[in-house]
């Protein structure tokens, strides 16, 4: 009888064959010295490390080779030494000396080093596996891997070719076994809670596993296989798609086409972007500079990191935004006095009026990142209330600019997201060379509803008429004024809000580029004109339910 | 007792990579070399031949590292592990530390 068991979609397909259980394996007595296991763990590592590099994996064999030095580490093999000396049995010893070492890495709270906590309990595992004379685990035939967890090093083991899907009891999906799985395109599924207890209770000898939907299937009879088989197909198909669009522009289904922007944070995330597809940035969000130091960063330094993305990005517009700080961002050396409304208070542009140093710096250094690289830098500045802020803007620039050569001036550009913008948009768009839609923060400005406050979470929905007809505005006023307007908020990079603002007329998208795949899909499937047919519905609904039904509809 | 101090400048400072990279050097002198990140924990001082010694200092870009050398080679050890470092471990360097 089928039983269905649900997990975290990992990676996307569809896999069907025979379950191999992944079973940690350090029982039983010592065959080898600690010493003598070393050496040979640390040799196959290496080995492994290269047969990866050879197949053109070398992300991999990099942290096999890291691997392989963590096998000779004293912090490891000295702490594993004193627990055999107090008696423990030396696979024992190794497991535990492994897990104190990664608890220490653990404890340090910090993503990347949470990985290399994983690493060492894996390198411990493998050497624990070594001294009681155990082989690698291989797969026989083609099957789908059942696991408790699956080690990074186990998981480069396995023979690709015989791997057809992957199954875990843990994991998330930026674990490396579900990075692994979508780079060999094998359909993954993690975190299923009790996979291992359901799966030697059944008995079963076959499963299948939705990487979309994250369903795991044991002993799937007749027409849960069929069922699969059909989604598998249809999986298929929009995986091709997707994969086809990867190339092209973000295009109407009648051929329109829209400008696709990257929103950055790092100057380190503008080749990945570029690698994406981005025919732009829509925004550099430069605040990363300004956290984590006693000080704000001086001009050269800031100067170094804007030239890095204009000199990636080339003759393509490079939006970079001043600092938006003193909302739910604070850094001490701002000494802010503590604000009863963040969000209402001194935050972005506002920011000037008490240190005009902070902005100047800022404002040179991008002039200078234009000179350093021939490109001209499109500065945008966040929180314009009104005319007077506009003006502020542009006296600030101009200050900024004094004394410097007058090639390479940057365009002037302002973020709308502030109420009174949106009603201003007419007067506001004489005065700058393009506009940019906050979503996030108009939306719970206008909705009076605080974005950090669960207990609004719902009513955070740019897709609330108001919100439509706001950005409609905007988007008039900016074509009345004859410039460009884009959204760089979360709205843009959700198919559903994607659709509102094609239809809405906008000019730009700019989202994170691991949302550029599902937003092109979704764009190239409707003409302009369907998609304002459906927006003009959603701006006259009732209910936020509604507005998204109505675009959803288009999809 | 001969000593360092240095601004980590590669992108990922020393996680992984460039950490294998700093011990693999490390371990190549007699003398005992010890670290610190002064920006985390100045007291927390580990063996420059640890790999997961060096990785639970939690050094990310812009962060300083300080560099304590005994031996016989010890000058020569952190002449040569400063430059290291200063050079990127392996890795394009950033533009600016965050």
């Amino acid at each position: 009888m089928t039983q269905s068991l649900r997990g975290m979609p990992a990676a996307p397909g569809v896999a069907l064959g025979p379950a191999w259980r992944y079973v940690l394996s350090s029982g039983g007595e010592s065959r080898l010295t600690l010493d003598e296991a070393a050496t040979l763990a640390a040799s196959e590592l290496d080995a492994l490390a290269e047969r990866l590099r050879a197949a053109d994996r070398p992300d991999e064999a990099d942290i096999l080779s890291t691997q392989a030095l963590m096998i000779a580490d004293p912090a490891l093999l000295d702490v594993a030494r004193d627990l055999i000396a107090a008696g423990g049995t030396p696979a024992a010893a190794i497991v535990s000396a492994g897990e104190s070492a990664a608890a220490t890495l653990d404890a340090l709270d910090d993503e990347l080093l949470a990985a290399r906590a994983a690493d060492v309990r894996d390198v411990a595992q493998r050497l624990a596996r070594v001294v009681t004379g155990q082989a690698a685990p291989r797969l026989e035939r083609r099957s789908i891997v059942v696991a408790a967890d699956l080690p990074p090093s186990v998981t480069a083991e396995l023979q690709p070719e015989l791997l057809a899907g992957i199954a875990l009891e843990a994991g998330s999906r930026t674990a490396h076994a579900a990075i692994l799985a979508r780079a060999l395109g094998v359909p993954a599924v993690v975190g299923v809670a009790g996979l291992l207890d359901a799966l030697a209770a059944a008995d079963a000898q076959c499963i299948a596993i939705d990487g979309e939907s994250g369903e795991v299937l044991l002993a799937p009879d007749e027409s849960a296989m069929r069922q699969l088989e059909e989604r598998a197909t249809l999986a298929r198909d929009r995986i091709a798609r997707e994969a086809d669009l990867a190339g092209r522009p973000l295009t109407t289904r009648d051929g329109e086409r829209l400008m696709l922007g990257a929103n950055i944070g790092r100057p380190q995330e503008a080749a990945a972007a570029l690698a994406a597809g981005a025919e732009g940035i829509g925004l550099f969000r430069t605040e990363f500079m300004f956290m984590g130091r006693d000080a704000a960063p001086d001009e050269a330094t800031q100067a170094a990191a804007y030239a890095a993305v204009l000199e990636a990005f080339g003759e393509r517009p490079v939006v970079i935004r001043l600092i938006d700080l003193g909302g739910d961002k604070d850094l001490p050396y701002l000494a802010l006095a503590p604000q009863p409304n963040p969000f209402l208070g001194v935050r972005g542009l506002r920011l000037a009026e008490r240190d005009p140093e902070l902005i100047l710096t800022q404002l040179r250094a991008i002039l200078a990142a234009g000179e350093q690289t021939g490109h001209q830098p499109w500065i945008m500045a966040p929180m314009i209330a009104d005319l007077a802020d506009v003006y502020r803007l542009h006296e600030f620039v101009a200050l900024a600019a004094f004394g410097r050569p007058a090639t390479h001036l940057p365009k002037v550009g302002v973020m709308i997201e502030v109420p009174s913008a949106v009603t201003l948009a007419d007067r506001i768009a004489a005065e700058v060379a393009f506009m940019s839609i906050g979503t996030n923060d108009l939306t719970q400005y206008l909705l009076a509803a605080d974005r950090t406050n669960p207990a609004l979470a719902a009513r955070q929905d740019p897709l609330h008429p108001a919100v439509l007809r706001s950005i409609h505005a905007v988007i008039e006023a900016g074509h009345a004024a004859a410039i460009p307007v884009a959204v760089c908020g979360e709205m843009a990079g959700d198919p559903a809000g994607a659709l509102a603002l094609l239809g809405l007329g906008i000019d730009e998208l700019s989202m994170d580029p691991s949302a550029f795949g599902a937003v092109k899909r979704a764009v190239a499937g409707v003409t302009r004109a369907q998609a304002a047919e459906a927006v003009r519905a959603a701006m006259q609904a009732d209910r936020v339910e509604d507005s998204r039904a109505a675009l959803d509809a288009l999809r | 007792m001969p000593e360092l101090t240095v601004e980590v400048r590669n992108p990922s400072g020393l996680h992984a990579r460039p950490a294998a990279t700093f011990v693999k050097a490390a371990a190549g002198f007699g003398a005992d070399v010890r670290v610190a990140n002064v920006t985390r924990d100045p007291q927390r001082m580990v063996s420059a031949k640890s790999v997961i010694g060096v990785m639970g200092l939690g050094v990310s870009s812009g962060h300083t590292v300080r560099l304590l050398a005994e031996g016989a080679d010890a000058d020569a050890a952190l002449e040569s592990l400063g430059e290291l470092i200063r050079s990127g471990l392996g890795e394009q360097l950033a533009p600016a530390g965050p």
